[in-house]
């Protein structure tokens, strides 16, 4: 993956097109997750000026982990936008834009698994901005903790905390909402992503419901 | 797994290093989806991690980490037109402008300070020099006895490329101009000038080389010959066409220099009116 992505920043930095598609393909999903949580509905606006300073400053880059500078810039981007919005860091996530980017899953296994996403994202975005960024950036973004650390200014250790926190909440959020893991049928389907759709949609719907009633 | 999960599934994870763990394996599965997009994907999540189905916050932190959605990458193109604008127009990179900027201020002060000790009337260029490695302030206009009114091109010796260069449109044949004023003039200093025939390159020698010159003249005959295998006098032989040249170059120049008043750049281009014509 580190490999793979380090050949496609090289190539892109030669001025190889798809090399540069495919650093978007792979990172553009992350860094949109990450500011969803960061900016909301602007996530969008956030990421397109993102990949601007990406391709203006992608001669610049020399080395070291992609993804920690993409996102840094991803994260600046986001506290300039908020600045200028003078708004909070955490902002509950649109569910109705949520919904419009999944706008053309027509199966259902398809619609759970989007569902699934959207709830997951919505859920760790309910937790304290801190907490929040470190869990994404662990998870979704797929940095190490030390990384992480570099790219919010922070220690190591503090992102981890913050991760551990997140996921506390997480799972207490969850729990009260879902059946123990031991109530789950553990029957596993020939394809997992059809377990989770079936036995996910059950278990993140009322974890979505509560997060709209919350708000 | 059951053994991972001690005690009630309310208090997990337990530790850091849980939560370590977890945070990894959605990393992990986000990265083999990536991977392989497709039914495949799924298939990896139950031969590395059987814990996304059983555990309700692996599964969650799995989804969050979940594959691409539909409308995620709608920017696509536009970041590809972003791209390709971007190498159309390829910014300066700003790792190296400063440190080529950096290197051509340090040379030109020690080259000033060359100067300084050969001649007094040198001496005051080669502080304004230093004035002008700040991008905004204007050389002193004392030193111009003739019009005080344009900072830039009256003081042809103090004025490096940079003052005079950044506000020129032509300076910037790439059409870089507009997003980076200061660093292509910074950068491409050594490229463009020589295209150029009365350019802020050139002037940017003949503040040299006058220097150089009384510079060079100062030193006793067995100390030249080292002194031109110096690389601050490197100009100065290009200028002159060879080590050998040097001395009548000089001489030449600096005579015409005495007589007239701030000593023209080599192709002996009028600095002043020129200058003058091109600011915008």
């Amino acid at each position: 993956m580190a490999g793979e992505l380090n050949e496609a920043v090289v190539a892109a930095q030669a001025g190889d097109e798809e090399a540069f598609r495919f650093l978007y393909r792979r990172l553009q999903p992350g860094l949109l997750r990450y500011l969803t949580a960061l900016v909301g509905a602007e996530a969008e606006d956030v990421a397109s000026e993102t990949w601007l300073q990406i391709s203006r400053d992608l001669p610049t880059f020399t080395g070291g982990e992609f993804r920690a500078w993409t996102v840094t810039i991803a994260r600046n981007r986001a506290m300039d936008h908020l600045r200028r919005q003078r708004r909070r860091p955490s902002v509950p996530v649109p569910v109705q834009a949520l919904s419009d980017l999944a706008g053309d899953a027509d199966t259902a296994e398809r619609a759970g698994e989007t569902l699934g996403t959207e709830a997951a994202l919505e859920l760790i975005a309910t937790l304290p901005p801190r907490e929040a960024e470190a869990v994404l950036l662990r998870a979704v973004i797929g940095l190490d903790a030390e990384t992480a650390g570099r790219v919010l200014g922070r220690r190591a250790g503090a992102v981890r905390t913050a991760a551990h926190r997140g996921l506390r909440r997480l799972a207490a959020l969850v729990q009260r909402h879902d059946p123990p893991p031991t109530a789950v049928p553990s029957a596993t389907p020939p394809r997992p992503r059809a377990d989770r759709s079936a036995s996910g949609t059950p278990h993140v719907g009322p974890a979505d419901g509560d997060v709209r009633g919350n708000r | 797994m059951t053994f991972r999960q001690p005690a009630r599934p309310g208090q997990r994870p337990a530790d850091r290093s849980e939560s370590d763990r977890l945070l990894d394996a959605a990393r992990a599965a986000r990265d083999a989806a990536a991977s392989r997009p497709g039914p495949a994907a799924g298939r990896e999540d139950t031969a590395g991690l059987g814990r996304p189905d059983r555990d309700p916050l692996a599964r969650l932190l799995a989804a969050a980490a979940g594959p691409t959605r539909p409308g995620e990458l709608a920017g696509e193109e536009a970041a590809l037109a972003a791209f390709r604008a971007a190498r159309a127009a390829p910014a300066p990179t700003p790792a190296q402008a400063p440190r080529r900027r950096r290197l051509t201020v340090g040379a030109v002060a020690w080259i000033g300070t060359l100067a300084a000790t050969a001649t007094a009337g040198v001496a005051v260029a080669a502080g304004t020099l230093d004035r002008t490695e700040e991008p905004a302030p204007p050389p002193a206009p004392s030193t111009a006895p003739v019009s005080p009114t344009d900072s830039g091109p009256v003081t042809p010796r103090p004025t490096r490329s940079d003052p005079g260069r950044s506000p020129a449109p032509t300076a910037t044949p790439g059409g870089v101009g507009p997003s980076t004023p200061a660093r292509p003039g910074a950068s491409s200093a050594d490229t463009r000038a020589p295209g150029r025939t009365t350019g802020p390159g050139h002037s940017g020698a003949g503040v040299q080389l006058p220097g150089l010159c009384r510079a060079y003249l100062a030193k006793s005959a067995a100390q030249r010959e080292s002194a031109l295998a110096k690389p601050g006098f490197a100009p100065l032989v290009a200028a002159a066409g060879g080590a050998a040249e040097v001395e009548n170059f000089c001489r030449d120049l600096l005579s015409r220099a005495d007589s007239g008043r701030p000593p023209p750049a080599i192709p002996a281009t009028p600095a002043g009116p020129t200058e003058t014509g091109r600011r915008p």
